[in-house]
């Protein structure tokens, strides 16, 4: 029974989730206090996720346990959404009830958290579900917005679509296994399973927006509120990060054409995602290009195979979430285009500085996570004999400095246009952004203890 | 030793099924499209009922042909403001059909070298009152996890649909 206090973290992200739901009747006249309901619940559930601790056995008959990736997966959600509920609750939306928003991004915190602890194909694919689900709502949040509704339409049909793939490539897997536990997979060889690994990895890439399932996320991302990019783009991807491992460490002894999948994806993205960045001028699209881009990198790692690639994949999937969210928060208190930037170092140095630092981390220079990140995917791609395509990634990073520097130059060296004005920074969200970027350094600089702490378990 | 099931009456509801998904696709009006679908869904009910899977067959009439189908009946007849509404355009893409085509080759020759491991089949079916326990002890997270699922679903489709706006 005390297993149970395993599951503790989900419960109260769903406690969250319903009493935000009922902010208003709960605290009459504070716009806001669902966000803050929200945050508390985030926090309670981080602290549960790491007092609960690992290494405790199977709960449900094996379908859910949590082993060290699981633990980090479940604590770096529960802080980064925790993040991002603070600064909701202190900047609030421009249109739309913070509560509903609350709630929907309480409920996908909660299916990341099952996804990263999910030990059966049945309980995986819900948790994905329920991880997505709150994802469309929130990226055509402003429902007046016909452009955002339609971006928010395209997101959700490739994300049906995927999930079809996913279900249907599963249909074979247990299939084959005779069971729906993951520890008991057993692939035919030969054509069909291949084709089923193909499947689930289908419908992992388009999920992660991966290339070739890449081209929903630019409009879907232009056309959402910048608050909701901020959150969809970075916090979920680290449990569909586990997830995506758990599949790779699973399937991929099995079907030997799985690892050329993953680099077949891996140099798309990365040429797709550094290329197409360049000529945007929307911050929101520049960030989906660059998250196409690091989907990329990560796809280095877990090409790589083995339990090392997916350590650095997830340790790369923090290290990329955290600035992420960050500079989609500084943009959804600045604005949306690159000409909303200009000049901003004059009018708030303290978020251009706090977004410089973010970027060159998103580049991958050292000490910042970042830099750690790629060193720990690189190496463990060359472990896995892939140099060609660690060169070819390192050659890849180096091109993604070019769009990067182009929020540089603007914030720092374009004079603002007259009419622009000073924006309006809460210390809250000052606090928030600061946060990000002590997390940036601080994941860069301790990197070896956050590494060893994830460890991938096949039980 | 594979069982096996009677093959007319399988010949019968496979061409049903398939016919009727094409006759899906086809449709130039979205009513007619829409009863097709209903007509696919009674067939996989009764390829279920042919595998002697009555509890499945019964949840497939009661919510795919049920309530699926009459939800997409509804939505469309709610929509459309004029009967010509309901005639689409047909624009049939090659490129489509060809991903299409490959993709059921791909699965047909897959499903064809494909030899199911599935676990003995008990003496006795298990009747409903198994699947209930089943449901509710070994599988008490997977079916939580679903009504979340239809929770989010249900707070989206609210705010969505608006109502309220301040």
């Amino acid at each position: 029974m005390s297993d149970l206090v395993l599951i503790v973290p989900e419960a109260f992200l769903l406690l969250g989730a319903l009493v935000a739901l009922f902010a208003d009747v709960l605290a009459r006249g504070h716009a806001r206090a669902g966000a803050w309901i929200g945050a508390v619940a985030a926090i309670l559930a981080t602290a549960a996720a790491l007092w609960a601790g690992q290494g405790a056995p199977a709960l449900f008959v094996g379908q859910f346990a949590v082993d060290g990736a699981a633990q980090v997966a479940r604590v770096a959600t529960g802080l980064l959404t925790a993040a991002f509920l603070v600064w909701l609750a202190v900047v609030g939306l421009q249109r739309g009830s913070v509560r509903d928003f609350t709630a929907l991004v309480l409920f996908s915190a909660l299916g990341a958290m099952l996804m990263a602890a999910a030990r059966d194909w049945v309980v995986m694919m819900l948790a994905l579900e329920v991880a997505t689900m709150p994802a469309y709502v929130l990226m055509g949040f402003d429902r007046s917005d016909v452009r955002g509704l339609e971006g928010a339409l395209k997101y959700f049909l490739l994300s049906m679509v995927a999930s079809l793939l996913f279900l249907y490539g599963l249909s074979f897997v247990i299939g084959m296994s005779g069971a729906t536990a993951m520890g008991a997979t057993k692939l035919q060889p030969g054509l069909v399973g291949a084709l089923a690994a193909a499947f689930l990895t289908a419908g992992m890439l388009a999920k992660l927006s991966a290339a070739p399932f890449q081209w929903w996320a630019p409009d879907a991302y232009a056309g959402a509120p910048a608050a909701s990019v901020a959150f969809v783009s970075a916090v979920p991807k680290v449990a569909g990060v586990v997830a995506f491992a758990r599949v790779v460490l699973v399937l991929a002894p099995q079907a030997p054409s799985l690892p050329l999948l993953l680099i077949g994806a891996a140099v798309l993205s990365m040429i797709i995602g550094n290329l197409a960045a360049y000529p945007q001028t929307d911050v929101r699209r520049l960030m989906a290009y660059s998250g196409v881009a690091h989907a990329g990198y990560l796809l280095v790692g877990l090409a790589a195979g083995g339990e090392a690639g997916a350590r650095a994949a997830l340790f790369y999937g923090i290290a990329y979430a955290v600035p992420s969210l960050g500079v989609m928060l500084v943009a959804a208190t600045v604005g949306n285009t690159l000409g909303e930037f200009r000049g901003l170092a004059a009018r708030r140095p303290f978020l251009a500085w706090a977004t410089v630092l973010m970027l060159i981390s998103l580049i991958g220079i050292p000490p910042l996570a970042g830099f750690t990140g790629k060193l720990f995917l690189f190496t463990a791609a060359m472990g896995g004999g892939l140099v060609p395509l660690s060169v070819f990634a390192v050659v890849m990073s180096a091109v993604s400095a070019g769009f990067y520097f182009r929020i540089v130059r603007a914030m720092f060296f374009d004079s603002a246009a007259q009419d622009l004005q000073a924006p309006r920074v809460p210390a809250g969200a000052a606090a928030v952004v600061a946060l990000c970027c002590a997390a940036v350094i601080g994941i860069g600089v301790a990197a070896g203890p956050l590494l060893s702490a994830i460890s991938f378990t096949a039980k | 030793m594979p069982e096996q099931v009677a093959l007319v009456p399988f010949l019968i509801l496979a061409i049903a099924t398939l016919g009727g998904g094409v006759m899906v696709v086809l449709s130039r009006n979205v009513v007619h499209a829409a009863f097709w679908l209903l007509e696919v869904m009674m067939a996989v009910a009764g390829l279920f009922m042919l595998l002697s899977a009555g509890f499945l067959a019964l949840v497939q009439v009661m919510v795919y042909a049920g309530a699926v189908s009459v939800l997409v009946l509804f939505t469309v007849m709610l929509t459309l403001r004029r009967r010509e509404d309901a005639i689409r355009s047909l624009d049939l893409s090659w490129s489509a059909a060809g991903i299409a085509l490959a993709v059921l080759v791909a699965a047909a020759a897959a499903i064809a070298s494909f030899t199911p491991t599935l676990p003995a089949a008990p003496v006795v079916t298990p009747g409903v009152e198994a699947f209930g326990r089943a449901l509710f002890t070994s599988w008490a997270l997977p079916f939580e996890i679903s009504s979340v699922i239809l929770l989010v679903a249900l707070v989206g489709a609210v705010w969505w649909a608006g109502g309220g706006e301040k």
